[in-house]
């Protein structure tokens, strides 16, 4: 069956079963690897993505969900503007530790900047807490989100 | 002797109106109409299949049959072979499982005459003699016409034959006397076939066919008296069955359909989901999947007609009104139960959103659904445990199962902060609820 999803801006047509979670599409069907498989049950946040620009977890997400919807993923997310800046606060906090769960967390907190442009912990807490980094990066992660939404003012 | 055979008598007399009493009307009692026998019906044919597959084969007309029935989900364990059997239903006396009914001829009925299939399907009597225990739900497919019971035993012979043994029941005494099950029967089986209502529409009476003797909405939707069998006196007011809650499906406005449209309950039935009503899981779920999904349009208004015509049971602790959207922010709206909270945000806001409205599916909307209005919690916490997988015509969604992810005492915070955030009043879980709630719906 031809599922048509717009993807990072492209609007993509392909073969899957309706039940193939949109993270199987992404990495193996669209090649965007970019995009992580950690636990495969909504637990660890590695696979988040922006379905119309609200975080999700594309691991449990059947693909048939969200036909005809746009999808945003690491790959382009440096092109929104909050995705922007989220990068850039990143680099200079050097949140990166292993990596595997980092595209998650920017994904996330892309999504958490665009609803929320000054967020508090417990706003942080809200968007975060289903992002796990088995590095814990956790403590320069909420400052690199602060850092961001003050650059935003800036 | 004339004493003791007189208080014989009245022991007698007594026992009798007593297992009357318990027994109570029958499934269809409550329409009061003049009941025909089915052969003297004139104004439609309620039983049987859709006009679609009138001219199809017998093995086709009985697939449709044995769908409507919905034999596959209680005799398949997920994962073996369709209809092998072996499924376990945890009762608060022992487990049953469920028989292999492929047509292998050590382990499934492959040596069951038609005579055989009927008397398993319609008075629960095993081909050897034994007695079938209720959870065979034998006294609604009593109802059956011998034909359509014998047109699902053509479409089962004509599956592949499984060898497969269900592993031994494990009931404990008095229960694993099966002799007793005569008595029970006797009491408590209705034993006779369908018989339409003059008074009444050809739909309603094909409805009243496809509900009651087919789909057996009864054996989850009403609740049982102290013999353990329907109590129609409170036909279809909910009850709770294999640790989910069977919610309220009488006419009843504020807690049962009521208020559902037409369109609404041919929605839920036939894709399990209606807008502002949420959707199927648990065993509903399944039933959808398996059975209603696969119904002729025609047969689920059917349904719906007859649904309708049940007399209102209130459900006393539900509330008049489901609650409305919440807040959009984690900021506004309930806050008291903190660690519930923090689950919600790390599981379960990415999929339902913070309102309850979900961002990535209508299905998966909490706002309006009986569930989340339900202050006991029951069917959330159940599907926080074991999850939900649909296939639906609409397409396909599932929730991943969080029981081995979380304990019980996280169970209950979140089932907790989710009744209080979209419903209407807050459960109060606590852990050990939760690990009773996962005893009955462990395999
Ligand atoms: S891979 Fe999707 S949440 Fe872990
Ligand atoms: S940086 Fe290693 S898991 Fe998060």
């Amino acid at each position: 069956m031809a599922t048509t999803l717009i993807v990072n801006g492209e609007t993509k047509s392909f073969d899957a079963p309706p039940e193939m979670p949109l993270l199987w599409v992404l990495r193996d069907i669209l090649g965007m690897t970019g995009t992580k498989f950690g636990c495969g049950i909504a637990q660890c946040g590695a696979c988040t993505v922006h379905v119309d620009g609200r975080a999700v977890r594309s691991c449990v997400l059947p693909v048939s969900a969200v036909e005809n919807r746009t999808v945003t993923t690491i790959e382009h997310v440096g092109s929104t503007p909050s995705g922007a800046k989220v990068q850039k606060a990143w680099l200079e906090a050097e949140v990166i530790q292993c990596g595997y769960c980092q595209s998650g967390q920017i994904m996330a907190a892309a999504a958490l900047l665009a609803a929320t442009p000054n967020p508090d912990d417990s706003d942080i807490d809200a968007a975060m807490a289903g992002n796990i980094c088995r590095c814990g990066t956790y403590v320069r992660i909420r400052e690199a989100i602060k850092h961001a939404a003050n650059g935003r003012q800036s | 002797m004339r004493i003791l055979g007189s208080l014989v008598v009245i022991a007698i007399v007594v026992a009798g109106l007593g297992a009357w009493i318990i027994r109570g009307p029958g499934p269809l009692d409550f329409a009061g109409g003049s009941k025909v026998a089915l052969a003297d019906y004139r104004a439609g044919k309620p039983t049987g299949v859709p006009a679609r597959l009138e001219k199809a084969s017998l093995v086709e007309r009985g697939e449709y049959l044995a769908k409507a029935a919905d034999c596959m989900v209680c005799h398949t364990k997920p994962g073996e072979k369709d209809y092998s059997g072996g499924l376990a239903f945890k009762l608060p006396f022992g487990t049953l499982y469920s028989t292999n009914i492929t047509p292998d001829k050590d382990t499934g009925i492959g040596n069951y005459s038609d005579q055989d299939f009927l008397n398993a399907v319609q008075h629960g009597k095993r081909r050897d003699g034994a007695r079938l225990y209720p959870a065979m739900p034998y006294t609604s497919y009593t109802f059956m016409t011998d034909e359509d019971v014998l047109a699902v035993k053509a479409y089962l012979f004509s599956q592949p034959a499984v060898r497969a043994k269900a592993p031994d029941n494990t009931l404990s005494f008095p229960f694993n006397q099966r002799w007793a099950m005569i008595v029970w029967s006797a009491v408590f089986n209705p034993d006779t076939r369908f018989m339409p209502d003059t008074s009444k529409s050809p739909e309603w009476n094909r409805g009243a066919y496809l509900a009651e003797a087919l789909a057996h909405c009864g054996e989850c939707h009403t609740p049982r008296n102290l013999g353990f069998a329907l109590d129609n006196r409170k036909k279809f007011a909910g009850a709770i069955t294999a640790g989910w809650r069977a919610f309220n499906i009488s006419s009843d406005k504020a807690t049962g359909l009521g208020n559902w449209s037409d369109q609404d309950l041919i929605s839920y039935l036939s894709l399990g989901h209606a807008p502002g009503h949420g959707s199927a899981s648990g065993p509903m779920g399944e039933a959808v999947d398996h059975s209603f999904s696969q119904f002729a349009p025609e047969d689920i208004r059917s349904i719906v007609a007859y649904l309708r015509s049940v007399p209102p049971q209130p459900s006393p602790d539900l509330p008049a009104t489901t609650a409305p959207v919440a807040p959009a922010s984690h900021r506004d709206g309930v806050t008291a139960d903190a660690r519930g909270k923090k689950v919600f945000a790390s599981a379960c806001a990415s999929c339902h959103g913070w309102s309850g409205e979900s961002p990535v599916s209508p299905m998966a909307t909490l706002t309006g659904t009986w569930a989340v209005n339900d202050p006991a919690a029951t069917n959330v916490a159940q599907i926080v445990i074991s999850g939900t997988r649909r296939h639906t015509p609409d397409g396909a969604l599932s929730m991943p199962a969080f029981g081995n992810a979380y304990t019980d005492d996280e169970i209950a915070a979140v089932a907790n902060y989710v009744t209080a955030r979209f419903g209407t009043k807050g459960s109060k879980l606590t852990a050990k609820d939760v690990a009773e709630l996962r005893e009955q719906t462990a395999e």
